[in-house]
């Protein structure tokens, strides 16, 4: 069975152009929801500062509603049979659809990819991969 | 038509109980027919998987063509009833609490530029000049273990595996499966002994004598037989053929002695596959493409084998004035059965060309081609998830009977809603209300925004304030209620109910797109976890915990809560004394079990959704969607008062002026009645007529008696009504504290 574990970050909704602007940490991970919309995982809401200047009225909240582990090639294999879209082939790739009939997220890059979903699923979508592990 | 013996059988498979020998290469139909048998217990066999005559009951699944399926050491078969249809195999009773588990089959996924369905002189020639023109291209042919069964959109070809389900996603597809035989349409086609002229080749083939066989039609090559001409009227025997009877050009019956009947009566096009893709690009070549003449309008016997459907059944049918092709066969079935028209099609084609001088082209086809299993179909489906809250374990742990209300799972109760009631009226529950809408709304417009969206004012709501708000469509239609909650002069915090929430996520960045305004929007449902801590001791509760000063009625504040950040909204559902914290969803386990160790001396009790309705029904507070209906106004429910007319403008103003006028015949009204509660949905009846029917209802532990909200649909209103055989009275909500002072206290 897949362990999905929360993942913490913030979340910031923003004008497309003051996240574009916007530079995040080395160790955090930045997951562009929508072009008013990305989840930095492991970043706080200081990190935040410049948005907040940019833009008086974004949003930026403490984000841990979201679970996900990290997959490595076999494990992405396995899971790629349970997804019906195209998975993008270049990386680093960020791609949203149903894995496994579960709404869910895939981070793509060189040599593995982030598999996430809002935690509510996180019963479901490991469930149904359990094979994935 | 039996066997001649050669050597030792490869093996035996087992059909209704009996052993039957088998020889290499064999399948299970030419087995049976090797033995003396038939696979089904009449009706021309084909042996090209085109017909129903064939089907049978293989290893426990029903359908099997058994044409199409070879025969293995101990296959079990069992041949469907002469009469009726194979019966569904029992299934226990499933628990609905989980989703359900079905029989594993695998799905791989390939994809290809060209696909090509059957490797025929067409199939091939097909193939090679896409791969000519530097197209990928992938050929599909049952007899490679390749079935394909269905396109979908896409296109994708389905295809049916003997280790799974192949999903092949293509540009273009190309069919070419070929023509099928056409079967006899006249008295005594169901009896044993017919054969199509490429089944009595296979049969030769195989070794198996057929006895003194005759053939009419196109005769089939290499097989020894006596051919004879004209036109069949009809099959003689009993049970099996014994003679054909046919006709010349001098209209003179000849009878013609036989155990086999070998009929070579025309091809029809094998063009299912295509004429389920409608839009699709998927082209027919070869003979799947080719226009055959139809056979002469069938005058009596069998048309359909799958549906029984006899001549006289079409004719009936003509008759009472269905006189279309799609029409006739609805009202007769003639084409509904399992082939899909593969024996019936021609035949009712020529029954609606001669009836009505056109000649109609074939109805549509339907996935699947092939009778496929429940686990084959669905493979590689999901069911729906139902998401499930923070709280989930906590919910079973303390006994909680959850069930799926509006996508979520949840408690419905935790063993007695009574004793839940009494906590929340007496002394301090919590409710899980993690699955409420939560959406923030920000920017210089949000305002503006909510103005429009809302009919209740906003600008004047203060910061840490919130209210009480219906949303509305165009026509004034209740689509779903909330609380908006405001932040700061531009950022809100708005509430949906569960069920809503996504819809209602939608309207809004929907609006607010279309009315260019300049906001932020952004979904918590997901990441916000939120407890509703309810009751008369429920502030006493909140103080243990570090809310030293709650919230008043109708305020909200961010604060913490036993060590946890939560925004705190101040309200009431229940009728008592309310606080929502909403908090972060990692967090709510921490803070349910602090807050339920800290009320233990208090009588703390959780309360699930069957206590949560009755309490809520008790103060009259409608539930959207099952109190109110789709086109439900804010006066149908009497909630006039949530709505500001002299607004300059909102969603759904014009159609309430527009209405207000008119009369109105519908109306949500409350009830009080002695006794228990009627069942939900229970008719209200006046004078010895339904005017209406219980939307909710609930026996109220604190009245004593039944309390509902339902609604009634013919004027003048009745004052009193009959529910469930009883005397039942109109009675204004809310049944309980009707001046709210307790939610306020």
């Amino acid at each position: 069975m897949l362990a999905l574990d929360t993942l913490h970050g913030i979340r910031v909704v923003a004008s497309p152009s003051a996240l574009d602007a916007a530079s995040w940490p080395d160790n955090t991970t930045v997951l562009r929801l929508a072009p008013d919309d990305v989840f930095v995982i492991g970043a706080t809401i200081e990190h935040a500062a410049v948005i907040a200047t940019a833009d008086a009225d974004a949003i930026i909240v403490a984000e841990s509603g979201f679970v996900g582990c990290w997959l490595h090639n076999d494990a992405l294999a396995e899971v790629a049979t349970h997804i019906e879209w195209h998975i993008p082939t270049h990386r680093p790739a960020f791609a949203q659809g149903y894995v496994a009939g579960v709404p869910a997220k895939l981070w793509l890059t060189d040599d593995r990819a982030l598999l996430l979903c809002a935690s509510p699923y996180a019963h479901d979508l490991s469930e149904r991969l359990k094979g994935s592990a | 038509m039996s066997d001649t013996p050669t050597s030792a059988p490869a093996g035996r498979i087992v059909v209704d109980g009996l052993p039957i020998p088998y020889e290499t290469g064999d399948t299970v139909a030419v087995a049976i027919m090797r033995s003396g048998g038939h696979p089904k217990h009449g009706g021309t066999v084909c042996l090209g998987g085109d017909c129903p005559n064939c089907s049978a009951i293989v290893d426990g699944v029903p359908y099997v063509r058994t044409c199409q399926t070879a025969a293995t050491p101990g296959l079990m078969v069992r041949r469907h009833p002469a009469v009726g249809n194979p019966s569904f195999p029992a299934v226990a009773q499933p628990d609905i609490t989980r989703t359900p588990v079905t029989d594993h089959v695998s799905v791989s996924r390939a994809s290809a530029d060209i696909v090509v369905i059957g490797s025929g002189p067409s199939g091939v020639a097909a193939a090679t000049s896409a791969s000519a023109d530097g197209h990928s291209v992938m050929v599909l042919d049952a007899h490679d273990g390749n079935e394909v069964v269905a396109i979908y959109g896409g296109p994708t070809v389905i295809v049916r595996r003997p280790e799974g389900m192949l999903h092949v996603h293509a540009l273009r597809v190309v069919v070419a499966t070929g023509a099928a035989e056409i079967h006899p349409v006249c008295p005594g086609n169901n009896l044993r002994g017919i054969v199509t002229a490429r089944a009595a080749e296979q049969l030769h083939a195989a070794g198996i004598n057929l006895g003194n066989a005759v053939s009419i039609g196109n005769a089939p090559v290499g097989v020894p037989c006596t051919p004879i001409t004209g036109i069949i009227v009809r099959f003689e025997g009993s049970g099996s053929v014994s003679a054909v009877v046919t006709v010349g050009d001098d209209d003179v019956e000849v009878t013609t002695p036989c155990t086999t009947a070998i009929v070579g009566l025309g091809l029809a096009p094998r063009d299912m596959l295509s004429r389920m893709s409608g839009g699709l690009p998927v082209g027919l070549v070869g003979q799947a493409a080719e226009k055959f003449a139809l056979p002469p309008c069938p005058t009596a016997g069998t048309v359909c084998p799958c549906s029984r459907v006899e001549v006289e059944d079409l004719e009936g049918v003509w008759a009472r004035g269905f006189h279309e092709l799609e029409l006739v066969k609805r009202a007769s079935l003639c084409g509904t059965g399992t082939c899909q028209g593969g024996v019936c099609g021609p035949h009712l084609r020529a029954f609606v060309a001669h009836h009505s001088g056109a000649e109609p082209e074939m109805f549509t086809a339907r996935p699947a081609t092939r009778q496929i299993t429940l686990a084959e179909a669905s493979a590689d489906t999901y069911t729906d998830v139902f998401r499930r809250s923070p709280l989930h374990d906590e919910h079973l742990a303390l006994g909680g009977q959850l069930d799926r209300f509006g996508g979520w799972w949840r408690p419905w109760n935790y063993g007695n809603h009574e004793v839940e009631y009494w906590a929340v009226r007496e002394a301090v529950s919590l409710g899980d209300v993690s699955t409420l809408g939560k959406l923030v709304v920000s920017g210089p417009d949000a305002v503006e925004l909510l103005e429009r969206l809302y009919p209740t004012t906003v600008a004047d709501i203060k910061p840490g304030r919130s209210r009480y708000v219906l949303l509305l469509n165009e026509r004034g239609h209740l689509i779903d209620d909330g609380m908006i909650c405001r932040e700061t002069d531009s950022r809100f915090v708005l509430t949906f109910t569960s069920g809503g929430a996504a819809n209602a996520e939608m309207w809004v960045r929907d609006w607010a797109e279309t009315w260019g305004l300049q906001v932020h929007i952004l979904d918590r449902t997901m990441s916000l976890a939120a407890i509703n801590v309810t009751g008369p001791l429920a502030a006493t509760l909140l103080q243990r915990v570090g809310l030293v000063d709650p919230p008043k009625f109708l305020q909200h504040r961010h604060d913490t809560v036993a060590g946890v950040p939560c925004h705190v909204m101040r309200l009431s559902f229940t009728g008592e004394a309310s606080f929502e914290l909403h908090h972060a969803a990692d967090r709510s386990v921490e803070l349910w079990r602090a807050l339920m160790e800290a009320g233990r001396d208090l009588g703390i009790k959780p309360h699930g959704l069957q206590a949560l309705f009755g309490l809520r029904l008790e103060k009259g507070h409608v539930i959207v969607g099952m109190d109110s209906e789709l086109d439900s106004t804010p006066r149908r429910l009497d909630m006039d008062w949530a709505v500001k007319m002299d607004k300059p403008d909102f969603l759904g103003k014009t159609a309430l002026v527009r209405t207000a006028s008119l009369p109105d015949h519908r109306r949500l009204f409350g009830f009080t009645m002695e006794g228990r509660a009627p069942t939900e949905g229970s008719p209200i009846w006046s004078d010895g007529n339904v005017v209406g029917h219980v939307a909710s209802s609930f026996t109220s532990p604190l009245l004593g008696h039944a309390v509902m909200l339902g609604w009634l649909k013919h004027t003048p209103f009745p004052e009193r009504v009959q529910i469930d055989g009883r005397e039942a009275s109109v009675a204004q909500p809310p049944f309980y504290d009707p001046k709210g002072r307790r939610a306020r206290a």
